[in-house]
């Protein structure tokens, strides 16, 4: 599999070329366009998961269905995109687990099991992130989107995001709710009030642009329905 | 202190690395990630009258954040709400009127202040005041869309939404577009008459637009 980034940042769509009999399991929709020789398969099975994987991934932001795309010759290409103006970040997993926040995972290789678990009651009340994140294990590639651009934090002993800002993290990585200054008055005051600290070692991709954010800003400028 | 404008123009956002005794001032809420060797101070948004008298009549926050480093260099990444470009203006005793939701990081030899906005401002439906900044440094803006910026030696005509900052220098008036007809008809309506000396920013993209477009298909 082959997997080139066109047209980055603002408007990223991601060219996947595979071989012979190779597919590529994507969220549903963020198919733009492919070629002939690649066939589209709906299931709601992920390797590994079945009916509840499909379930529990509705709770994630994600759709129940997963769409698979497969080659039945060598060079057949398929173009993926998010639905946002969006930046799409190419991971190559060689073991271990990333975890992907609930709406940012857009495609994987097959050869990565993926898994929709609960973030825990206190992250998913605080972090500004869905319920639920999508466990990525195994080893291929892995496709997440984000909006805003998207950059990567190699951490080593601690590292700080906002709340609404994480795309995805290794596993490694121990995930924790805290205050974003030394004091809470000071925290809120300031206009972030609670943070995400990760610890530990490895890597942690942050998108510069929060949804929630933008949502925010618009939101008063739109009619009410009724 | 080292300040990088990242991703421009779709998706800018700020990378500020400051060493120990630097200090960055943030809009507040503007923290994406920071290293957990970067402290937060929340103070009041230019002085407590000027903050309160910015709060509730030019819309903006009460507090900014003073952002430093508690030991070694420290990394902080400062953003905006709105997809755009973001730019760093020097000022050298200059002032400048920064329209509501524009300002995103300032450095400390940056005074923060409150303007009358002028009545063409109110008609224009800008608000009373706004953020008038001034003194030695360098303050970092952004807006929806990219940013022009432009030299005026006499007038220009702006659409409303589209003026994010501009120098004090610079006097605005309200007028229509063209007549009372044409303007209705351009969907143009009321727009704002700048005239120079004095530079302007403007946005190239606005919110409005966007919310109006969005409007026609929400049933």
């Amino acid at each position: 599999m082959q997997i080139e980034l066109l047209c980055r940042t603002a408007s990223t769509v991601a060219k996947v070329t595979l071989g012979a009999g190779e597919s590529v399991t994507c969220e549903v929709g963020s198919m733009v366009a492919m070629t002939p020789q690649v066939v589209v398969e709906t299931t709601s099975k992920s390797r590994g998961g079945g009916m509840m994987a499909g379930i529990r991934r509705v709770f994630s932001g994600e759709s129940f269905f997963l769409n698979h795309f497969t080659s039945r010759v060598e060079g057949g290409s398929v173009y993926l995109a998010p639905s946002q103006l969006a930046d799409v970040y190419h991971h190559a997993l060689r073991g271990g687990t990333v975890v992907v926040q609930g709406s940012s995972w857009l495609a994987s290789s097959a050869g990565i099991e993926i898994d929709t678990t609960f973030a825990g009651l206190g992250n998913a009340l605080f972090s500004g992130e869905s319920m639920f994140w999508v466990k990525c294990t195994g080893t291929g590639d892995l496709l997440f989107n984000s909006f805003g651009a998207i950059y990567p934090i190699d951490v080593d002993g601690s590292y700080v995001v906002d709340t609404g800002h994480i795309v995805a993290f290794e596993e490694t990585l121990a995930f924790q709710m805290t205050k974003a200054s030394s004091s809470f008055i000071g925290s809120f005051l300031g206009g972030e009030g609670l943070v995400c600290r990760f610890n530990g070692r490895g890597r942690v991709w942050v998108q510069s642009h929060q949804p929630d954010a933008f949502g925010r800003t618009i939101g008063p400028l739109l009619l009410p329905r009724d | 202190m080292e300040v990088e404008v990242c991703n421009r123009p779709s998706f800018a956002h700020i990378l500020a690395k400051l060493a120990p005794g630097e200090v960055i001032i943030a809009e507040s809420g503007s923290m994406a990630s920071m290293t957990s060797n970067t402290n937060l101070r929340a103070t009041w948004n230019g002085g407590f009258f000027t903050a309160i008298i910015r709060k509730f009549f030019g819309g903006e926050s009460l507090f900014v954040n003073e952002v430093s480093s508690t030991s070694g260099t420290a990394e902080v990444m400062l953003t905006q709400a709105t997809p755009g470009d973001m730019i760093a203006i020097k000022l050298n005793g200059t002032e400048m009127f920064l329209e509501s939701g524009s300002f995103v990081a300032c450095t400390p030899g940056v005074t923060m202040g409150v303007g009358f906005a002028g009545f063409a401002s109110i008609f224009g439906g800008e608000g009373f005041f706004r953020l008038k900044v001034g003194g030695n440094g360098t303050v970092w803006i952004g807006g929806y869309g990219s940013i022009v910026e432009r030299e005026l030696t006499s007038e220009l005509t702006i659409d409303s939404g589209h003026l994010i900052a501009y120098e004090t220098t610079v006097s605005l008036a309200s007028g229509l577009a063209g007549g009372i007809v044409s303007s209705v008809l351009s969907k143009e309506g009321i727009v704002m008459r700048a005239r120079g000396p004095g530079r302007i920013y403007l946005q190239t993209r606005s919110l409005d637009g966007l919310a109006s477009w969005t409007n026609r298909f929400l049933f």
